[in-house]
C-alpha cells in the first residue's frame, strides 16, 4: 500500500482523479444491475449530492449558513428548461455548464450584500431569497409557465448505448440507465473539482476564516473576496444540481424549489456529515432511498401510510434522525464511522 | 510488511508487489465489467409487447385518489368497474384487462395526500412503465400533472390515451403520435359559454377565475377567441398548490374584485372543491353573478352546495337524472356489480345522493368503453402500433352524446357538448341538485377564433351487443 501513499503525496490531483474514476466506474457497473426504477432513484440522488456538497462546502468550510440553495437550484433548473425548449440540439453538457454559470451569477448577486452579514442575519437573508423564488416563478407565466412549469425532453439513450438492451422493455431500460449514468458522471466531475478545492489555497483560507476571521485577515486573507467566492461556488453547484434534476425529471415546477427543499438539503448534509465529500454522497443516497426508509418505519411501527399521520411520517422520521445525529454523531454518518473505529481501538487497547 | 524487503532485492520485490496488485485489480475490474454487462443481454423477455400476454392486457393510470383532487377518484374507479365487468364476460378476445390505478395526488404532494412520501405523477408513471410494464397509460388525470409525463411516455413508446383534461396539450399528433385526449378542449368549452352569454346575457360584464395552470389559461384563451370583451382586471387566477387558508384568502380578494367591477357573468375554470369555495365566498360577500362553470368543476354531487343552482355548464354526457337512458342504466348495472364499489363510490351507496350516477362515473365509463372497443378491433394481435391505428379508425360508441372521433391530425377527442344548467331537485328524497340539459342540441367547435360554434342534434350511440 505504500505506493498508494506515495502517489497521494507526490501527485494529489492525479490520485484524486484516479480514485474518483475508479469509484465512478464501479457505480456505472452497478447501474447495469439495478432495475430501471432504482436507476431513476440513483440519478436524482446524484443530482442532490451535487447540491449537498456545494452546501457542505459553504457551511462546513467557510462557516456561512445558507437557506437559499433551493433558490439557486431553481435558477439552474429554469435556465435549463428555457434553454432546452429553444435549443433542442444543444449537447447536455453545454446546457449543464450554462446552468452552472447562471447559478454562480445568481450566487454572486446575493453574495455581495450577504457577505456583510453574519450568522442568523445571513441565514435570514438567504431565507428571503428562497421564499421569493416560488412567487417569482408564478408571476412571470410567459417565461416560467407559472404553476404548470415548463416541460422538456427526457434524456434519450444514444443508439450505441440503446443497442446494449434487448426485449420489449429495451427502450425503457436503456433510457433509465442512460439518465443514471449521465448523472453519475456529472456528479463525479463535480466531486473531483470539489475534492481539489477542499485542499487548495482557497480551501485552507476558507477554513481559517471559519475558525478565526481576525487571524485570517492578519495572515493576508481577503475576507470579503473569499466569503463571496465560497457563496458563488456553492450557488454554482446548486445550479448544476438543479439543472441535472430538471434534465432527469423532464420538467420544472416552482413547487419543487420551495423553502422546504432548502431545509431538506441542510438535513441531508448534517445526516451525511458536514464538510465531507463522502457525507454528501451519503446525503444523496439518503434522499434517493428515504421513501424506502419511511415505508420500513411504516411497516415496523404499523402506522397506516394512508392516514394523515402516515402521510406526515417523512417529516417526523427526518426530524428525529436530525436530532439523533446532532446528539450522538455531530459529524454525521461519516463521523460516526470514525467514532466507532476510535471506540473499537480504545476497547482493544484496554484489554 | 516493508521490513521484509530489505537490501538490493527490495526494489524488485516492490515492483513484483505492484504488478500483482495491478493484475488483481484489473481482473477484479474485468470481472465486474462482465458481471455488469451480463444484465444487458439477459434482459430479454418472451413477449413482444409489454403488458400483453395470451390471457391479459395490463394497462395503468396515474390519478388523484387522495389530496386536493381526490373527488376525481370516481372517474378511474368507474373505468375499473367497466373493465371488471368486461372481464367477467370473458375479457376482450380472450384477454382480461388488468387496470392499475396509481395515486399521484394531482401531482400536489400535500393537502391530505396519502400516496406516500416523495410521490409525484412522474414517479408513479415510472413505476407503471418500469415495474408493471404497462401496455398503455389509459385515463390519467390532470392538466399540470400529466403535462409533466407526456414526454416520458412518448420517449419510451408508451401509448397515452384518454388523458382526463381539456387542455389542448393532448392534441399535438405530429409531436406526440401516441397521445390522445378525451374531453372537449377548455378553449372549445369557453367558446360555447361565450355563445350562451352572447345569446342570453348580451350586456353582461364578463370575468373569469381560472386555475393557475393551462386549465385556466386555455379557458381564458377560448373566451378571448370568441371575442368576448374581458377587462384585464377581471381575468383572475388561483394557485392550487397552496394551503386552504391561503387559497381562500386569494379567492376572497378575487371575488371582491369582480364584485367591485360589477361583473355579472363569471366563468369558472376550477376543480370541484375550489368551485365550492368560490360559491360559498361569493354568497358570504353578497355577490350573485351568473356562474358558468367548466364541466370538470361543475359536477353537482362533487361541488355539493345548493349555491350552485342556476349555474350554466357544459355536459357531454346524458343528464344523470335521465334514468330512462340506456347508457345510464348500463353504467348503473356495471357499478353495482363492481366488487370494490362500496369503497370506490362512497357517495353512491350512502347519503343524500345514494343511487344517483354522477358525471365522473359516466366520464370514466366512457373512456373505458372506448378503450375496450379499440382493443377489440385489434383481434388477437395486440400491439402498440395497432392500438394507435385503431384509435384513429374506430368509430367509438360511448355514453357521450357528442361523437368521439380521432384522426391522424386530431387527437383532442370530443369536440363539444350540450349546454346544461344546475337545477334544484324538488324531490327532497333524492340528490338536491342535478344537471339538466338545456334544449336538445350539441354545440361543437374548435380552439381558434376562426372555427364557429356549430349546433347539431345529440347522438345516442347504441350499446354494442358484446358489452350489454
Amino acid at each position: 500500500m505504500k505506493w498508494l501513499t506515495t502517489l497521494r503525496d507526490a501527485r494529489p490531483t492525479t490520485s484524486r482523479a484516479l480514485g474518483i474514476t475508479l469509484l465512478t466506474l464501479l457505480a456505472l457497473l452497478i447501474t447495469f444491475r439495478l432495475s430501471a426504477l432504482d436507476d431513476a432513484k440513483l440519478a436524482s440522488g446524484a443530482a442532490i449530492a451535487i447540491v449537498v456538497v456545494g452546501l457542505s462546502w459553504l457551511i462546513g468550510w467557510s462557516g456561512q449558513v445558507s437557506l437559499g440553495n433551493s433558490g439557486f437550484m431553481a435558477v439552474g433548473a429554469y435556465v435549463t428548461a428555457i434553454w432546452a425548449n429553444h435549443h433542442a440540439t444543444t449537447p447536455i453538457f453545454v446546457t449543464l455548464l450554462l446552468a452552472t454559470g447562471c447559478g454562480a451569477l445568481s450566487g454572486l448577486v446575493l453574495a455581495l450584500p450577504s457577505t456583510r452579514l453574519r450568522g442568523p442575519y445571513l441565514a435570514g437573508m438567504t431565507l428571503a431569497f428562497s421564499f421569493a423564488v416560488v412567487p417569482l416563478a408564478l408571476n412571470f407565466p410567459s417565461v416560467t409557465g407559472a404553476s404548470s412549469g415548463l416541460t422538456l425532453n427526457f434524456l434519450n439513450a444514444p443508439s450505441w448505448f440503446a443497442g446494449l438492451f434487448t426485449g420489449p422493455q429495451a427502450t425503457v431500460n436503456a433510457n433509465a440507465q442512460w439518465s443514471a449514468d449521465v448523472a453519475i458522471v456529472v456528479a463525479a466531475v463535480a466531486f473531483f473539482f470539489m475534492a481539489n478545492l477542499f485542499h487548495s489555497r482557497t480551501g485552507r483560507a476558507m477554513r481559517l476564516i471559519r475558525d478565526n476571521d481576525v487571524a485570517a485577515e492578519l495572515t493576508g486573507v481577503n475576507l470579503p473576496r473569499t466569503r463571496t467566492l465560497a457563496f458563488v461556488i456553492s450557488a454554482a453547484y446548486a445550479g448544476l444540481g438543479g439543472s441535472l434534476l430538471t434534465l432527469l425529471n423532464g420538467s420544472v415546477t416552482p413547487q419543487t424549489y420551495s423553502i422546504a427543499l432548502s431545509i431538506l438539503l441542510l438535513t441531508l448534509m448534517v445526516l451525511g456529515g458536514i464538510g465531507t465529500l463522502s457525507g454528501a454522497v451519503l446525503g444523496g443516497l439518503i434522499y434517493s432511498y428515504s421513501d424506502n426508509l419511511v415505508s420500513l418505519v411504516n411497516k415496523v411501527t404499523g402506522v397506516n401510510p394512508a392516514s394523515t399521520f402516515g402521510a406526515n411520517l417523512k417529516g417526523i422520521v427526518f426530524g428525529a434522525l436530525l436530532i439523533l445525529t446532532m446528539l450522538l454523531a455531530p459529524r454525521g454518518l461519516v463521523g460516526l464511522g470514525s467514532q466507532l473505529v476510535r471506540l473499537f481501538a480504545q476497547l482493544r487497547n484496554r484489554t | 510488511m516493508q521490513y521484509i524487503y530489505q537490501g538490493e532485492s527490495s526494489m524488485n520485490h516492490q515492483r513484483i508487489h505492484r504488478a500483482v496488485k495491478l493484475v488483481s485489480a484489473s481482473t477484479l475490474m474485468l470481472g465486474m465489467l462482465s458481471w455488469g454487462v451480463g444484465l444487458a443481454s439477459s434482459a430479454s423477455a418472451t413477449t413482444a409487447t409489454p403488458g400483453v400476454t395470451a390471457k391479459s392486457v395490463t394497462i395503468g393510470a396515474t390519478v388523484p385518489l387522495s389530496g386536493i383532487a381526490a373527488g376525481y377518484g370516481e372517474v378511474s374507479a368507474a373505468a375499473a368497474a367497466v373493465f371488471s365487468y368486461v372481464n367477467s364476460k370473458g375479457g376482450i378476445n380472450g384477454r382480461k384487462i388488468n387496470y392499475l390505478r396509481k395515486d399521484d395526488c394531482y401531482n400536489i404532494n400535500a393537502l391530505g395526500c396519502t400516496a406516500g412520501t416523495g410521490v409525484t405523477t412522474l414517479s408513479q408513471t415510472q413505476a407503471l412503465v418500469t415495474q408493471s410494464h404497462v401496455f398503455a397509460d389509459v385515463g390519467s388525470l390532470g392538466t399540470a400533472a400529466q403535462g409533466t409525463v407526456l414526454n416520458y411516455l412518448n420517449q419510451n413508446g408508451v401509448p397515452n390515451l384518454f388523458v382526463n383534461s381539456g387542455s389542448s396539450l393532448w392534441n399535438q399528433p405530429k409531436k406526440y403520435k401516441g397521445l390522445f385526449g378525451f374531453q372537449p378542449s377548455y378553449q372549445a368549452e369557453s367558446k360555447v359559454f361565450a355563445y350562451w352569454i352572447k345569446k342570453n346575457e348580451p350586456l353582461a360584464v364578463v370575468g373569469q377565475i381560472g386555475q393557475g395552470d393551462d386549465f385556466g389559461a386555455n379557458g381564458l384563451a377560448g373566451l378571448l377567441a370568441a371575442h368576448l370583451p374581458i377587462a384585464k382586471a377581471n381575468q383572475l387566477t388561483y394557485d392550487a398548490n397552496v394551503t386552504s387558508p391561503t387559497l381562500a384568502a386569494g379567492l376572497i380578494q378575487d371575488i371582491s374584485t369582480l364584485k367591485a367591477n360589477k361583473v355579472n357573468a363569471v366563468v369558472l375554470d376550477s376543480i370541484p372543491p375550489v368551485t365550492q369555495a368560490i360559491l360559498k365566498i361569493a354568497y358570504n360577500l353578497g355577490y350573485s353573478p351568473q356562474w358558468l362553470i367548466s364541466s370538470v368543476g361543475a359536477d353537482p354531487i362533487s361541488v355539493a352546495t345548493p349555491l350552485e343552482v342556476g349555474a350554466i355548464t357544459l355536459d357531454y354526457f346524458p343528464s344523470t337524472a335521465d334514468t330512462a337512458n340506456s347508457w345510464n342504466q348500463w353504467v348503473t348495472k356495471v357499478i353495482k356489480r363492481f366488487p370494490a364499489a362500496r369503497a370506490d363510490f362512497p357517495n353512491y351507496f350512502t347519503g343524500a345522493n345514494a343511487g344517483v350516477l354522477d358525471a365522473n362515473m359516466l366520464y370514466g365509463a366512457s373512456y373505458a368503453v372506448a378503450f375496450c372497443e379499440a382493443l377489440k378491433s385489434l383481434g388477437k394481435n395486440v400491439t402498440r402500433a395497432g392500438l394507435l391505428k385503431a384509435m384513429t379508425t374506430v368509430r367509438f360508441a360511448t355514453p357521450s352524446q357528442t361523437p368521439l372521433r380521432y384522426s391522424a391530425t386530431k387527437h383532442q377527442g370530443l369536440l363539444g357538448g350540450s349546454l346544461a344548467q344546475i337545477i334544484a331537485n324538488t324531490n327532497p328524497a333524492s340528490n338536491p341538485q342535478y344537471i339538466k340539459l338545456l334544449g336538445n342540441a350539441e354545440y361543437t367547435t374548435g380552439d381558434t377564433s376562426t372555427t364557429p360554434v356549430i349546433t347539431a342534434a345529440p347522438i345516442v350511440s347504441p350499446i354494442p351487443g358484446w358489452l350489454s
